[in-house]
């Protein structure tokens, strides 16, 4: 395991305009800095408005930022621009809420799964498919899915091509945005196991956001609980839940059964 | 008398390929005061079960039930005339149940009239204390509002206020916390709680979500396939279920692993709507599951008022 961090953030604000001659928004992060260690789930929890999403936009470079640093794999990831951002984007992998949104229903399984392949240059061809069933094989989908199309499927095996296409260039982090929210409980915890065992073969590390702190708690190794653009509660997950510092994370946690 | 008894429910919708068996045999006993859970994964029948109590299954759909009754009265034959007057729905998404041109004070007004007849002025103040009813604090900026300028707990709030001024005792809620926050969904929990104590409302509560059931419900029924197949006190149902479906369904939460762990999924999945069922909808993927299951309907066990339907004995649950 390498001492660089996968990703470290340092002191990010986030800021929205609100018009030429409004008064200055509060920021929508306010100074977020944490760092996720190579190897392991970074949880981020929070309600809507609380910055999260925002945060992970800044991330995937959608967003710009005010100030402060994003350290991509050791790289000054906010300091890449055209070619070189576009090809850095592999190491990132993206999964999000609802997978029948996020693929397209005129395309067969093996198109979409294709897609960011050719967009990054590689060939088509039988290489390339072989290379398309086993990632689907990984993922927990026979070959046959690969003519199928996506509305033919279930939410749980659609999400499961969503996360087979994040994984086709091989990145070094999954962003996962609330991947299980649209899925029934039982095929919740089908995905959270297939992310898990991701995880372990292929050295993954993972931004797992959710407003489901159970979820979190459940795969994470460390948490970040972020409110209204703060973060309010950052540490090793056992011990935020342990011991929540927040009224706020205490709220969260004792919803429910008990 | 129950409030709802409903005893061997099913609605089927005809369709060139069969009929889908959207419900196949749901029984509900809800009394008069209480929160019932009704909690299943998709396709289990429980929104059609509530569209049914509503009358509003889609066209060409078949009824049939040995009892379908509302307070005394057969729900085939009234259902249309005891939705709105005692019979109210919250949905999911507060959004799309309110007019997004139309101010509260307008929406509110329509409803109030609808059911009320009452001079303008004094409609608008029953408007006003429906509001404050709800937990809102500003109920005459809240009029003056449209739905775009309040929150999604406050739109729910205003949704609530509405299934109030229709003056149905009787509240359907079908995942009425989904779309809203972890921390605002508790505090509509919470609400309708208050609203069963303060005005003997029954609320029958649709949900996927057991942190739903243990918050606010006091009974439960948990519905496979279109089958009501357990039910009784939520504290029995959560702690110490009866049907291997609902174990099976409590195991696969994440809490229910330690930390990091696997987590107990159900193997394989829900039979397909068309399909027949000989005996137990469960028992293909039943991990106890005995020759006799497949091929019987399973018989009731009882234990006080927690009852389930399986082949198992009382004492192996």
């Amino acid at each position: 395991m390498s001492a660089t961090p996968m990703l470290d953030i340092d002191n990010l604000v986030i800021r929205y305009r609100a018009g030429l001659f409004a008064p200055r928004l509060k920021p929508a992060v306010n100074g977020a800095s944490f760092r996720l260690v190579r190897g392991e789930t970074l949880g981020i929890v929070g309600e809507s408005g609380s910055g999260k999403t925002s945060l992970l936009r800044a991330v995937l470079r959608l967003l710009p930022v005010e100030s402060g640093a994003i350290r991509l794999d050791g790289e000054d990831w906010l300091a890449l621009k055209g070619d070189a951002l576009r090809r850095a984007r592999q190491k990132i992998g993206v999964v999000s809420q609802n997978p029948f949104l996020s693929l397209s229903p005129r395309l067969t399984i093996a198109e979409i799964v294709a897609e960011p392949m050719l967009a990054q240059g590689e060939r088509q061809g039988p290489a390339m498919r072989e290379k398309i069933a086993g990632l689907l094989a990984d993922c927990g989908l026979p070959a046959d899915f690969l003519d199928r199309r996506a509305r033919e499927l279930s939410g749980g095996q659609a999400q499961r091509v969503a996360i087979a296409r994040a994984l086709s260039l091989e990145p070094g982090l999954m962003i996962l945005d609330e991947p299980t929210s649209a899925l029934d409980v039982s095929v919740q915890a089908q995905i959270l196991n297939l992310l898990a065992d991701l995880k372990e073969s292929r050295g993954l590390s993972m931004l797992f956001v959710t407003h489901n702190l159970k979820v979190v708690a459940h795969i994470s190794d460390t948490l970040l609980v972020m409110r209204r653009g703060d973060v309010v509660e950052f540490g090793r997950t056992e011990e935020v839940i342990r011991a929540p510092a927040e009224a706020y994370t205490r709220e969260l946690l004792s919803f429910g059964r008990r | 008398m129950p409030l709802i008894d409903i005893r061997d429910l099913s609605v089927s919708i005809p369709t060139p390929d069969g009929d889908v068996h959207a419900v196949r045999s749901v029984s509900l006993e809800i009394e008069r005061g209480e929160i019932h859970g009704v909690i299943g994964e998709s396709g289990c029948g429980k929104t059609m079960t509530g569209m049914a109590v509503l009358g509003l299954v889609p066209k060409g759909a078949r009824i049939t039930a040995e009892r379908f009754h509302f307070d005394g009265e057969d729900l085939r034959e009234k259902a249309q005339s005891l939705r709105g007057r005692h019979i109210g729905l919250i949905s999911q998404d507060p959004a799309a149940a309110l007019n997004p041109v139309l101010s509260i004070a307008r929406q509110m007004d329509d409803v109030i009239r609808a059911h009320r007849d009452l001079p303008r002025k004094a409609r608008r103040a029953e408007a006003a204390s429906l509001l404050a009813a709800t937990g809102l604090p500003d109920p005459e900026r809240v009029l003056k509002s449209y739905p775009h300028q309040l929150s999604g707990g406050m739109q729910q709030r205003v949704v609530i206020a509405q299934a109030l001024a229709t003056g149905a005792d009787f509240l359907i809620a079908d995942e009425p916390t989904t779309a809203l926050d972890v921390s605002v969904g508790a505090q509509v929990l919470a609400l309708l709680r208050r609203l069963v104590a303060e005005r003997g409302l029954t609320v029958l509560m649709i949900t996927h979500d057991m942190d739903v059931i243990a918050e606010a419900c006091d009974r439960a029924t948990v519905l496979y396939a279109g089958r009501s197949v357990e039910t009784g006190p939520v504290e029995a149902v959560l702690n110490r279920p009866g049907h291997p479906y609902t174990r099976a369904l409590l195991a696969a939460l994440p809490d229910a692993a330690p930390h990091g762990a696997r987590l107990a999924a159900i193997e394989g999945s829900i039979p397909p709507p068309r399909s027949a069922i000989a005996g137990c909808a469960f028992a293909p993927r039943c991990p106890q599951a005995m020759p006799v299951c497949a091929a019987e309907p399973p018989p009731e066990r009882v234990r006080g008022t927690h009852r389930w339907l399986c082949h198992l004995p009382e004492d192996a649950a």
